[in-house]
């Protein structure tokens, strides 16, 4: 009995360790993204919380806590207060699977690919759910978008991870890792770069962010699926986002830049100059380069016309996909492949 | 009787999916009792897990949860089936129900029950290792193997497709849209005709005139 | 191998008991007047004069299917590409015949045009 009770404090603890920290990285990137779009607009962005605005996350958690979270009155209560739960909970438990660094995983278990698969496929039962609760047209549509925009983009996502895993041969995530390690040449950019575009892009259409950000679309259906939501149930559904932004940034770290691996690995002398620097860094500093990407994305693209979107996922990513795959086993079994492991 | 962590993981699943089940059919929202099929689901996923098959049990979710359930919830959602109507004739039909329910049980029992199924036939799963991956032993046994079911799976799939699209699928409809290809291949042939006019005799004015309708027609053509 | 599914199955619970508890946070600390107007669904000044889980698009629906489909294909292709080194030929032409078999019916799909949206 002490011993599970051991075991379960444990694993709480580790899952602090991954929580915590990364609920101050959404709450850092929401004030980000306003610094950065603010610049690009040459404006300051928030300048007034604290010094340079470095507080305003926290006055933004303060305000969103206090509010009251209206149910509206045709609503189905329990079913609404239910969406943003089912929305959070897999989109917070997909961060079991990712190594930080060598050994230093919390669930290191050989079907993660897949499982990091399911859990995104699982979130837009929250986005439903929500939208039909809400009794709202608004959110009914910004639901129905979604649903079929998420689901779309997620067979081109899948089909790019086919051919990561004939890269790797594992569905382990470390092992993934680990195939890439060499030197950045060993890198998996480099054989499966068109992968690597469509993954990316199909990762910010999975996120709903701009410019694929139609389920919210304020100019036409005010705010989408959570039209209806304010307060701490607002703020989940904010949460959620922006921790599955994190996630596809550090997601494209680990399956095509070589996650925790050093980008000086096998140059003679900079590799043990820089061997003290934790592998977890690495893996941040490219995850921020592309959640950096997903900002400027934001600043620099209009909003896709939803047949647009439609197109691009169906007759361009699932298409350009499919050839690619069948160009890497010709590739492989043909042996004019360098990266042969 | 002392119990282990993974018998008492077992039984939480257990329950949850009988429980679950039972809400499915007793739940008078048609959007809730789906919800709880999802539960179900993710329940039997869970029991899978225990029996060691990680990949088929990620594979449900991903598959059944992610997806065939997502469809559901469309269908749900639009049918809007007025459920206390469909109660009307609950207990009319309660003893035959019951009937059939037994009868079922019975069958099941008989089918799939311990004189087939228990212990004695079927050893329960060993212990694996951390680094032992049985998606590894799937993939070398399905395509090599079992390669005839795994073709036929492929076929099924292919009239499935085909039949998803003839049944929902009705023809593009008319609507006014622009063809982005179509405008950018447009050259100057298709829009502009230069006609030669001859100003001095009405003769050839009236041909001109009759050329003129004979390419409005044509434009009428094209743009149909 | 179960040991390293049990910190999965303590991530979901918390994560969705982190939802629960956020939410219970936001009753406890907000407030809580409601009144008609507030509650009433957003809409551009005038009730809403139709049921809001209105009848959608059949595509939706197609789209739905379609998504079934290729999420099998994608879950039958994973294990595929695990063991792709260790297969032989065999092994790869079982799968060459079973894409075929899909490209086919997504061509049909496209030149039927249910991939368009107007």
């Amino acid at each position: 009995m002490l011993e599970w009770f051991n075991e379960l404090m444990w694993i709480l603890l580790k899952i602090g360790f991954i929580l915590l920290p990364l609920i101050l990285a959404v709450a850092y990137t929401t004030y980000a993204e306003r610094k950065v779009i603010g610049y690009m607009q040459l404006r300051m962005g928030p300048n007034r919380v604290g010094p340079k605005g470095w507080l305003q996350p926290f006055a933004d958690v303060i305000k969103l806590a206090t509010k009251e979270i209206v149910l509206p009155s045709g609503a189905n209560k329990p079913m609404f207060l239910l969406g943003p739960i089912l929305f959070i909970g897999p989109s917070l438990a997909a961060w079991a699977v990712i190594p930080f660094d060598a050994e230093l995983v919390l669930a290191d278990i050989n079907a993660g690919l897949i499982y990091l698969l399911a859990m995104t496929s699982i979130g837009v039962y929250g986005i439903i759910i929500a939208g039909w609760a809400s009794n709202s047209k608004y959110a009914f549509l910004g639901a129905m978008r979604s649903a079929s925009q998420v689901v779309s983009y997620e067979i081109a996502m899948g089909f790019t991870l086919v051919g990561v895993l004939m890269c790797a041969n594992s569905m382990n995530l470390g092992d993934i890792i680990t195939q890439q390690s060499g030197s950045v040449l060993d890198w998996f950019f480099i054989p499966l770069f068109p992968l690597l575009v469509i993954f990316w892009i199909s990762g910010v259409a999975e996120t709903n962010r701009a410019p694929f950000d139609l389920p919210e679309g304020e100019s036409e259906i005010v705010a989408g699926f959570h039209v209806e939501y304010a307060g701490t149930a607002f703020a989940l559904f904010f949460l959620a986002e922006y921790a599955n932004m994190i996630l596809v940034s550090c997601l494209t770290a680990i399956m095509f830049f070589g996650g925790w691996l050093s980008p000086f690995q096998g140059i003679p002398y900079l590799d043990a100059m820089t061997s003290w620097i934790p592998g977890t860094f690495w893996l941040l500093l490219k995850a921020a380069f592309f959640l950096f990407g997903l900002l400027w994305l934001r600043a620099t693209f209009p909003r896709f016309r939803y047949d647009q979107i439609m197109r691009l996922g169906w007759k361009v990513f699932i298409p350009v996909t499919i050839v690619w795959i069948v160009v890497l086993a010709a590739w492989i079994k043909l042996q004019w492949w360098p990266f042969n492991g | 009787m002392e119990l282990t962590f993974q018998q008492l993981v077992f039984y939480g699943f257990s329950t949850l999916l009988l429980l679950s089940a039972l809400m499915v059919i007793l739940s008078r929202n048609s959007v809730k009792a789906v919800m709880f099929l999802v539960l179900c689901f993710v329940a039997t996923s869970g029991l899978w897990m225990l029996l060691q098959a990680e990949f088929l049990a990620v594979a449900l979710v991903l598959v059944y949860v992610g997806a065939v359930m997502v469809l559901f919830l469309f269908v749900v959602m639009m049918l809007d089936i007025d459920i206390a109507a469909r109660r009307h004739g609950f207990t009319k039909l309660l003893p035959l129900a019951l009937l059939v329910a037994i009868a079922f049980l019975f069958i099941l029992h008989w089918l799939v029950g311990d004189n087939h199924f228990g212990l004695e036939q079927m050893e329960a799963p060993s212990d694996h290792d951390a680094s032992y991956s049985n998606i590894r032993e799937l993939g070398k046994m399905l395509y090599t193997d079992y390669f005839y079911p795994f073709e036929l799976a492929a076929v099924i799939l292919l009239v499935a497709m085909v039949a998803a699209i003839s049944l929902t699928f009705r023809g593009k409809r008319s609507r006014k849209s622009q063809d982005i290809d179509k405008q950018v291949r447009v050259t100057k042939a298709d829009r502009l005709r230069v006609i030669k006019m001859e100003s001095s005799s009405s003769s050839q004015q009236t041909d001109s005139k009759s050329d003129e309708e004979s390419n409005e027609n044509k434009d009428k053509e094209q743009d149909k | 191998m179960l040991e390293n599914y049990l910190p999965i199955l303590v991530f979901i619970m918390l994560g969705l008991g982190l939802g629960v508890g956020l939410e219970l946070v936001g009753f406890i600390l907000g407030k809580n007047k409601p009144d008609d107007a507030k509650n009433s669904p957003f809409e551009c000044g005038f009730d809403a004069f139709e049921d809001s889980r209105s009848k959608f698009d059949v595509r939706f629906y197609l789209v739905a299917i379609l998504f079934i489909i290729f999420d099998l294909e994608i879950a039958f292709l994973f294990p595929w590409a695990v063991v792709f080194n260790e297969l032989g030929w065999f092994g790869v032409t079982t799968m060459a015949v079973f894409l075929a078999l899909l490209v086919v019916g997504f061509i049909y799909e496209w030149k039927k045009g249910a991939l368009e949206w107007e």
